[in-house]
């Protein structure tokens, strides 16, 4: 097993180190630069010693390993950099608008838990035509509708029409937690939606797989209450495939992020990246790109790792 | 009967098989529903100046932000014009950019996958380590930071999705060839002395073709998704071209004025996805019934 774990340890560091290098060529190929910008200036007429200084102050004057080592080192010091627009660092931007991201992210998975996990479990006791027809039409729309269109539906029903909630903006949890919790509540649904469809498609078919193993029929045999079985030994061996999901989910929460803030015009990290697209502002871009990729690599590093732990035999098995 | 030599057998079997792949997919209700849907989308985007009611340019300063009506079927925008026809149109745009860079990511994919397959060793070894690490990347994400890096414009849309979903099939065709490499029709091919060249194109090519279809069309699902999301906030295909993501982005920042205008080019791209992940789906059963 710890051979399994360093294996997978040594893989993921290369993986984050392979893909910061990549993040950071990709922005010194942008063609244009960003210190112009910065400056206020379209032309090239800005001030050559302005200029020279604002590069210098960047750290723009050294050669691109040079960058490279110290923008790592920073980085592991907790250090994200500087915008290249407004005059605050990265780590203050990110920080003002993490709250926003958390909130939503852990309020969507939530909300998508709650949807699949106990449909997928229906689905399975019950094998009634219409209920998994109800459920299967359920995951293909939810995997198929874009996460923009949930959120535009849900603004103009449950927002304009009916005024139950807040369709735009954001209240931090410190100042007012149900005013922050009314706020999050439309963004999470609409996120939530595509959550438990992507784990529902994973569960369900895992679930009656399972439903038809031997040893629930043992199990059944023995004369446990179907809750038993169901608690005890389906949803446990269905698990192995939806902790897999959990990966998906995450690829799912990163990049519906991005869209939902857009749609309600909330201020997390999703709208800092577009908008930081848009400014062409790299400092910000590449320290918020190299985040989420860590936060996905450890991710998936976590779900391997409980995977390894639950079935034996992937440990034993070439890492890919 | 049963006596028939195996190699007659395979011999009609090939083209059989092929054909039947078509004829059970079609047998499946919701496949065949899906396969419809998209001819459709296809032949009135692709004919929008035959099918569409009115001019994608005509102003009507007298009925701006219309709701739905006989006239105006899906209502009209800002400057009046027919919502309807403006779908049409834009999908063209949404279409050529979904199967320009889904034939780029395939074709990018597959010689990929297949030098990874054939090449064992350090060769191969690289090139799937390099593509884990593109994959290790959230679609939007990277997509975002390509935009960054090489802007937006339909034409970089086509290259940029063409580059995000070209590790993902590098993987499927490498897996795919696998097991084509394990068959005895390719222990044959090379035992005949058949070069490496034609081997790839006249054998292994054919016999992992319905499964990269598939894989294809999924594909297509997931292109149309991320143009229209990154088209969505801004930073896709760019005005005056228009593709269901604008349209989309117009209609949201004109939401409280027209409800139908967002509504409207949002459900045309849930059923262009939804119909082409369904017939991906149904074709993926079809020919692998094992994994479904």
């Amino acid at each position: 097993m710890l051979r399994y774990i360093a294996r997978r340890l040594v893989t993921s560091v290369a993986l984050v180190f392979l893909g910061s290098v990549l993040v950071f060529l990709l922005m010194r190929v942008i063609p244009g630069d960003p210190t112009i910008t910065k400056l206020g200036g379209t032309i090239k007429d800005v001030n050559p010693e302005a200029l020279a200084a604002i590069r210098h102050q960047l750290g723009l004057d050294k050669s691109i390993p040079e960058q490279y080592v110290s923008w790592i080192a920073d980085m592991a010091h907790g250090d994200l950099g500087n915008s290249y627009f407004s005059q605050f660092s990265v780590t203050t931007l990110a920080g003002q608008r993490l709250g926003a991201t958390l909130e939503l992210a852990l309020m969507a998975m939530v909300i998508g838990l709650l949807i699949a996990v106990p449909a997928s479990v229906a689905g399975a006791i019950w094998p009634n035509r219409v209920l998994n027809a109800v459920l299967s039409g359920f995951a293909a729309i939810g995997i198929a509708i874009p996460t923009f269109v949930i959120g535009i539906l849900l603004i103009i029903g449950i927002g304009v029409e009916l005024e139950w909630l807040p369709t735009q903006g954001y209240v931090s949890f410190q100042r007012d937690p149900f005013g922050s919790l009314q706020s999050t509540l439309l963004p999470a649904i609409t996120l939530g939606i595509g959550v438990a469809a992507s784990t529902m498609r994973i569960l369900r078919p895992s679930l009656v797989d399972v439903e038809s193993a031997s040893f629930v029929r043992t199990a059944k045999g023995k004369g446990l209450l179907r809750r038993q079985v169901v608690m005890r030994h389906e949803l446990p061996n269905a698990s192995i495939p939806a902790i897999t999901a959990a990966g998906i989910i995450v690829a799912h929460l990163v990049g519906g992020a991005v869209i939902v803030e857009y749609v309600f015009a909330r201020p997390g990290l999703g709208t800092l990246l577009v908008d930081s697209v848009f400014q062409r502002d790299y400092g910000v871009l590449q320290a918020l790109v190299l985040l989420a990729v860590i936060v996905f690599i450890v991710t998936s590093l976590v779900v391997d790792i409980a995977l390894g732990f639950l079935d034996p035999r992937l440990r034993t098995k070439a890492v890919r | 009967m049963s006596s028939a030599t195996p190699a007659v057998h395979a011999d009609a079997a090939a083209p059989a098989r092929a054909d039947s792949v078509g004829r059970r997919l079609l047998r499946r209700p919701a496949a065949a529903v899906s396969a419809a849907v998209i001819l459709i989308l296809i032949v009135v985007t692709v004919g929008a100046s035959l099918f569409a009611p009115y001019s994608p340019t005509a102003a009507n300063y007298d009925l701006l932000f219309a709701p739905p009506s006989w006239a105006h079927l899906f209502g009209t925008d800002e400057l009046g014009r027919d919502l309807l026809t403006r779908v049409l149109y834009g999908g063209r745009t949404s279409l050529l950019v979904a199967f320009a860079a889904t034939t780029f990511a395939m074709v990018a994919g597959v010689a990929w996958g297949f030098t990874a397959a054939l090449r064992e060793g350090w060769i191969g070894e690289i090139l799937m380590r390099v593509a884990d690490m593109l994959m290790a990347m959230p679609v939007v994400l990277l997509g975002l930071v390509l935009v960054a890096a090489f802007g937006a414009s339909t034409l970089s849309m086509i290259i940029i999705l063409g580059v995000l979903f070209t590790p993902a099939t590098a993987r499927i065709a490498r897996s795919t060839l696998l097991v084509e490499l394990r068959s005895e029709y390719y222990l044959a091919a090379v035992s005949v002395g058949a070069s490496g060249l034609r081997i790839v194109a006249r054998e292994l090519l054919p016999n992992t073709l319905p499964v990269l279809t598939a894989r294809g069309t999924l594909v297509l699902a997931e292109v149309i998704f991320v143009e229209a999301s990154l088209s969505f906030v801004g930073l896709g295909v760019q005005p005056p071209d228009t593709s269901w993501g604008t349209l989309l982005q117009q209609g949201y920042s004109n939401l409280y004025r027209s409800y139908s205008y967002p509504i409207f080019p949002g459900l045309v791209i849930l059923l262009a996805v939804l119909v082409l992940n369904t017939l991906g789906d149904n074709l993926q059963k079809v020919m692998d019934p094992s994994r479904s």
